[in-house]
């Protein structure tokens, strides 16, 4: 039985296209500092730090080694630091990082940090072209955004969900991130000015895909004894997990249907203890680089049947004020440095069960669930929060 | 099909990829200062009290914010060094040297390049370059805000 | 009380100059299954696998997605830690010690497909540092310089850790350079970032290494005999600035020993340990680390060289295995050395084997993203 673990601090920064008023140590320290004041602790009471990028989106390669002592004089002071780096799932993968460092009983307060600076890269395509395999599939100019646009047109085909649907999801991402001072994207929209917006790639128009951004992100995790002494309310780590799925996607061709993700959720909600999830969370941060996602997600986590997603969204279930809010932040749509929106997610959620998360505060939440994908959509992490401790 | 006599193919990459980078409060001040008034300036932290150069906008040891800034001489010490005789893959051309250098009134040494200093082979260089070298600043006449403001650093 | 946590399962490949018949997961895929082999495991008993190394240097994005799988990893709970697989090792630890999973796998890996100094100049900031060529060879040089010049240290005591760990290496089958050289040879090569010459740096190999961890439970009805338990670990990390630290010595690996002797209960570690593996990211480091490791007082580390303390004869042999310098994985150095002391200690490092050894320490660089040997990590290994 793993250790009691609870988040105790979050830092969060302003994210815009390009902080071009800060060098990456300086944005970095903004979000330290920030945490580290949440927590109302110094750099001495952290006794170690997990870093997380995705390389080499910042023109960088281990931007944790420029960025050491900004991460709480990690290097001045010596301190245990590991550096983890999963694509899109990368801040998932780094807040899992920081579990494990607890929950393993090696250490009681771990500073968890992860960046993005997108802006500095030109062509962000580009880099993430990198990433697909160069002897088979790299010459055909596939990125993120063709992914995406496959998974629309398969569930369009397939269960009848309507480009009105993603507007939807997208309005309503807008709607939430105009009361999230630090995300990207803060301009509400209509439908009708989604869908009069560019088609990027067939089905997906600009208003259907995510920015890039610089942002950084720091979440600190405390042990069972030290938890209730640095937050009033602690977010307690109910249950957490990732998935793997394997790099061709022509393995699996039935892109309408996130089976990596269900079959995580099943596991962390077995985990858990959480049998019907509609009911039993009560917010929900998922990560939606492009607005269809995030209807495969309410399917995949078994919010709703297969293929009722849209219905989801157009019946207000996931609103501000609804049954079960998705993304009070507006989400990785409204905002995207990349290598941190994962562990954004996570701090979204804290805030949530903590009770901080000011005007985007959903009221009442005892469990908040947190998600992140990426790769060849077939990384995916999931965390669960809660009031209590498990 | 035998496969027995086919060759094992190698296929290149090359990632060809532009970046802009953001130098930040406290490099751009620094950078702005070789150009515009052909000095080096620091910064001193409040609680070590330690004058950093390159300035940095928080003490690293202190985790405190640095805005005190403070000039410091072109001329320095070299604390260490080496001299490459290797071409690697998109690195300077051979031979060259690279040391870090106390400049006085400066707590930490920068990076930079020593220079007139005859390293055609490895004996001269070991002659000609040594810790403790006293070193002095050589500018570039049209400066742009970059650290090559500094072409490099030669003997006194 | 702890959960102790043993590994029971090595796998490396035999490590060369060029694997042109296979891609790099494909390397890392032998060694894992070679891992599953030695410990008479079938890839469903593995519950979470811990990958390692740079992006940039597999000029992949998203590598993970080709090393998890070739370490059982499909459909499996994974991550992968940017670092050297030391690292790794040191996170699928925790994982195993946090209860959550019984059986993990690590994998690292080396190959020569980058450019290696020009990734590694990308680790520095464009402003300061890049602009100079900093990589990790010359870095590593203006360290070993500031050391050589404090202590005295001569290029002829440095190449008698080369001339040492190539003479170990004719001993080991897997080693990618096996020949040995004279103190004449290293001083002679050419120099590449003087103080540095081509022999005192260690060469690029291509192959990969796995280990498989898990509990005590699981131990006594996997192999009840033969397993390494991991008695002490400790990690640290250095600062970025050069010109802030003292070049001459290791404080992060210093701090990590630290740690780990702690943990361990150990008090004298020439005493208590039977063997070492360390890692020689280049000649002059390997005596650095005896310094930092409290072998030797800071700048004794030539002399307890020099005294065969560390031969392999010695009250403490140093890299039987032929250390770094005979075989260098790009990420995977680090975690060679955890591989080779574990086999030290179930003795079963054939001709390479330390008689006796019960207690080995072996200590990996975090290396190839970084200045100056920044990032360091010391895991202390026991037959009990």
């Amino acid at each position: 039985m793993p250790k009691r673990v609870a988040i105790v601090g979050v830092g969060l920064t302003r994210c815009s296209s390009w902080r071009r008023d800060v060098s990456y140590p300086e944005l970095v320290y903004e979000a330290v500092s920030a945490a580290l004041q949440d927590a109302e602790i110094g750099p001495e009471a952290v006794d170690a730090v997990v870093y997380g990028s995705m390389d080499p989106f910042d023109g960088l390669n281990a931007p944790e080694r420029w960025c050491v002592d900004a991460c709480a004089s990690a290097g001045a002071l010596n301190k245990p630091l590991l550096k983890i780096s999963t694509g899109g799932t990368t801040g998932g993968s780094a807040a899992l990082g920081g579990y494990y460092h607890v929950a393993s009983g090696m250490f009681d307060v771990v500073l968890v940090v992860c960046s993005q600076r997108v802006g500095e890269t030109l062509d962000a395509q580009r880099v993430l072209n990198t990433a697909v395999d160069p002897v088979y599939e790299r010459g055909f100019g596939v990125g993120a955004i063709t992914v995406g646009a496959i998974q629309a047109a398969s569930h369009m085909h397939r269960y009848g969900t309507t480009e009105e649907d993603l507007a939807r999801v997208a309005v309503q991402n807008h709607d939430n991130s105009a009361n999230n001072p630090y995300a990207h994207l803060r301009f509400k929209f209509t439908v009708e000015d989604a869908l009069a917006s560019r088609v990027l790639s067939w089905p997906l128009h600009l208003s259907d895909c995510c920015p890039s951004s610089d942002g950084a992100c720091a979440v600190i995790f405390a042990s069972e004894q030290k938890a209730p002494k640095l937050a009033r309310q602690p977010a307690w780590v109910r249950a957490a997990g990732q998935i793997t799925d394997n790099y061709f996607m022509g393995d699996r061709p039935w892109a309408e249907d996130w089976d990596s993700l269900a079959i995580l959720a099943r596991r962390i909600y077995r985990l858990a203890k959480i049998d019907n999830p509609r009911r039993e969370i009560d917010v929900a941060e998922l990560y939606q680089a492009f607005s269809i996602q995030q209807i495969l997600e309410y399917e995949a986590l078994g919010f709703c049947e297969k293929g009722e997603g849209a219905k989801l969204i157009r019946e207000g279930v996931t609103a501000m004020g609804g049954e079960l809010p998705v993304c009070p932040s507006g989400g990785v749509l409204c905002t995207n440095p990349i290598g941190a929106s994962g562990l954004i997610r996570v701090a979204e959620a804290a805030l949530q069960v903590m009770g901080k998360a000011d005007l985007r505060q959903v009221p009442n939440v005892k469990t908040a669930l947190a998600h992140a994908w990426g790769a060849t959509i077939g990384f995916h992490t999931l965390m669960v929060l809660d009031r209590e401790a498990p | 099909m035998t496969t027995e006599q086919e060759e094992p193919l190698i296929v290149e990459g090359r990632w060809d990829i532009p970046y802009r980078h953001t130098a930040g409060k406290a490099a751009s001040r620094f950078l702005r200062e070789l150009k515009e008034n052909k000095r080096i300036v620091g910064v001193r932290c409040p609680k070590c009290r330690r004058v950093l150069v390159p300035p940095r906008s928080f003490c690293e040891r202190c985790f405190v914010a640095t805005e005190e800034w403070v000039p410091v001489q072109d001329r320095g010490t070299l604390d260490t060094f080496t001299v490459v005789f290797e071409q690697f893959l998109g690195m300077p051309p051979p031979p060259y040297c690279v040391g870090m250098i106390r400049l006085e009134g400066a707590d930490t040494s920068l990076m930079h390049y020593v220079s007139e200093v005859d390293m055609s082979d490895l004996e001269k260089a070991k002659q000609n370059v040594r810790v403790g070298m006293k070193l002095q600043a050589v500018w570039k006449d049209e400066r742009e805000g970059r650290i090559s403001d500094i072409l490099y650093f030669k003997p006194v | 009380m702890v959960r102790r946590v043993a590994v029971v399962g090595v796998g490396q490949t035999y490590h060369e100059g060029a694997k042109n018949t296979q891609s790099y997961y494909d390397v890392v895929f032998e060694a894992a299954t070679r891992a599953l082999e030695d410990a008479a495991l079938e890839k469903g008993d593995i519950d979470t696998v811990i990958a390692s190394g740079w992006d940039v240097a597999d000029g992949r994005t998203l590598s993970d997605m080709y090393l998890v799988p070739a370490g059982a990893g499909y459909l499996k709970d994974s991550a992968k830690a940017a670092e050297d697989g030391v690292l790794a090792f040191a996170y699928a630890y925790m994982r195993v010690l946090s209860g959550a999973f019984d059986t993990v796998m690590v994998v690292a890996h080396g190959h020569t497909e980058h450019p290696s100094e020009l990734v590694s100049n990308v680790v520095f900031d464009p402003f300061f540092f890049r602009p100079f060529g900093a990589s990790t060879i010359t870095t590593l040089a203006l360290q070993v310089c500031a050391y050589a010049h404090k202590y005295g240290v001569t290029s002829e005591q440095a190449a008698g850790v080369v001339v040492k760990n190539r003479r170990n290496a004719l001993d080991n089958p897997y080693a990618h350079l096996r020949s040995g050289v004279s103190v004449q040879d290293v001083v002679r090569s050419p120099p590449v970032a003087w103080p540095l010459r081509a022999l005192d740096c260690p060469p690029r190999s291509v192959g990969a290494v796995a280990l498989v961890l898990t509990t005590e439970e699981r131990v006594k009805r996997i192999r009840p005999e033969g397993v390494a338990w991991v008695r002490g670990i400790g990690w640290a990390v250095d600062g970025y600035e050069l010109g802030a630290a003292d070049l001459s010595r290791l404080s992060s690996l210093a701090a990590a020993a630290e740690r780990a002797y702690s943990m361990a209960g150990v008090k004298k570690p020439v005493e208590e340990m039977d063997v070492a593996e360390v890692h020689d990211i280049t000649s002059y480091h390997e005596l650095m680390a005896y310094e930092a490791l409290g072998w030797a007082q800071p700048g004794g580390g030539a002399r307890l060289l020099e005294e065969g303390v560390t031969s392999r004869g010695g009250k403490l042999p140093a890299n039987p295995s032929g250390g770094a310098l005979s075989t260098n994985l790009h990420a995977g150095s680090g975690l060679l050395r955890v591989a080779e002391a574990v086999l030290q200690v179930t003795g079963r490092a054939g001709e390479h084997q330390v008689d006796g050894a019960r207690t080995a320490l072996a200590h990996g660089t975090s290396a190839a993203a970084g200045p100056a040997a920044v990032g360091n990590c010391v895991v202390i290994l026991g037959r009990d």
